[in-house]
């Protein structure tokens, strides 16, 4: 078993079953893995931010720091390995907050909603979502198996296919 | 408040401010100081000077030229900058160590402490607010404290856990009610025992309640923010996670707005990437 980590603002994607994808530390940040249970073909996402427009320079050469420019390629790429909508086992975690009353610390909320658009729009339904709170978040996924994991505050819970 | 009296008597024992660090910021103070004496201290080290030239060189320090000498470098940097890059390059291997009682893994709080800094110095620069020079220094030292607190954490696990699990109390209000001190006045006292300047010891002392704050309020509301903002994007987060209050003072006082937010976490991810790469 050989881990593959995907860094903040880092997109991967495996077919190799010996291979488990994971993201450590996602805050606001949210974590999207997606699966093709016939392929054994899995991807994993890490985005900090909802909206490219916000740096349209960095979104050039950074493009998984947003959900919006990141989401597009990982699920472009996923189509040409062959991932097929109807397959598709999405899970998702992050998009905490610290405690903000005034609520311009809402960017975990704010890339959650960009995210759940653009699934929307693809036809995608989301299997798994543990999203909200004020935890830190690390997610894997198993290239094998396609189990999916959520680690924070020293529990551990595992999701199996559907 | 047994732990209080502990704490404080390991306060004492804390490692001095790296010697070279002592000696530059003595120079610093002289207004008759030359180029020629504090080149001299820095290239005493070679291995320092070489890792101060690739930080003179950074995106973050460097300026539009490349600089290749020493001499160069600190014509163009001047004295402020100079002084933040040795302490970067001399307390970096401290901030570096695992925190296990905070559940920090080796290089977490170097990377939180750097988004930090260079996350204020953007914020700063956004907002048009000019009068905070040290800033970058103050963002580098908020959380000194950590290092010393983590045994004690560590030997306070389980409420602490508890805390988490049950309450609804901010981390460092936590901190308060279990050892009886929080790791931004362990910070402070630090930082005044190694002889650093009000704006720093402050900075570090009231970063999670800026408004308690009497002077250097602007630095201290722009280096809450920065590291609030850190925390929100998983830089540096342990055992506590995101459980931490914004100040909505600071908020108010520098005019904050969520395309702010997001605009200064864009540009500091690959500038904090690159100082840490030098710096490790």
């Amino acid at each position: 078993m050989t881990l593959c980590v995907v860094d903040i603002a880092g997109m991967r994607i495996s077919s190799n079953p010996e291979e488990t994808l994971v993201t450590y530390s996602l805050g606001s940040c949210v974590g999207v893995a997606i699966y093709d249970p016939v392929l054994r073909l899995g991807g994993m996402i890490h985005c900090m931010l909802p909206l490219s427009k916000v740096d349209r320079e960095k979104s050039l050469n950074r493009p998984y720091m947003f959900v919006d420019t990141g989401m597009q390629i990982m699920l472009t790429e996923l189509y040409e390995a062959g991932l097929r909508k109807s397959r598709a086992v999405i899970n998702v975690a992050g998009g905490a907050q610290v405690l903000d009353s005034q609520g311009v610390f809402k960017i975990g909320e704010r890339n959650f909603t960009v995210l759940r658009k653009i699934l929307w729009k693809n036809g995608l339904l989301m299997h798994t979502q543990e999203v909200g709170g004020n935890k830190s978040r690390t997610i894997s996924l198993e290239i094998g198996t396609g189990r999916f994991s959520i680690k924070s505050g020293g529990k551990l819970a595992h999701y199996d296919l559907p | 408040m047994i732990y209080r009296d502990r704490i404080e008597q390991h306060i004492d024992r804390f490692p001095e401010m790296p010697s070279l660090c002592r000696r530059l910021i003595g120079y610093m103070d002289d207004p008759n100081v030359d180029f020629k004496t504090i080149r001299e201290i820095i290239q005493y080290d070679p291995g320092l000077t070489a890792n101060f030239l690739k930080l003179a060189n950074s995106v973050f320090f460097g300026t539009v030229q490349e600089v290749s000498s020493l001499q160069a470098a600190l014509v163009r940097l001047g004295t402020g900058r100079i002084l933040e890059m040795v302490l970067s390059l001399s307390v970096s291997s401290r901030l570096a160590h695992d925190l296990p009682g905070y559940g920090l893994q080796a290089g977490d709080l170097l990377r939180h402490s750097l988004w930090s800094a260079i996350a204020a110095q953007e914020l700063a620069n956004l907002l048009g607010m000019k009068e905070v020079e040290t800033i970058f220094t103050v963002g580098l030292l908020h959380d000194l404290g950590l290092l010393l607190l983590d045994p004690f954490v560590q030997e306070q696990r389980v409420p602490f856990d508890e805390q988490r699990d049950d309450g609804n109390a901010s981390f460092e209000q936590t901190e308060r009610k279990i050892l009886g001190i929080d790791h931004a006045e362990a910070g402070a006292k630090i930082l005044a025992k190694w002889h650093l300047s009000s704006e720093i010891v402050a900075g570090a002392r009231w970063h999670h309640q800026p408004e308690s704050a009497s002077e250097h309020q602007s630095l201290i509301y722009l280096i809450h923010l920065a590291d609030m903002l850190s925390f929100s994007e998983g830089i540096g987060t342990g055992i506590y996670g995101l459980r931490f209050n914004v100040s909505p003072e600071s908020v108010k006082a520098v005019g904050l707005k969520k395309h702010h937010l997001e605009y200064v976490a864009s540009k500091t991810l690959d500038k904090m990437k690159e100082l840490e790469d030098i710096l490790t």
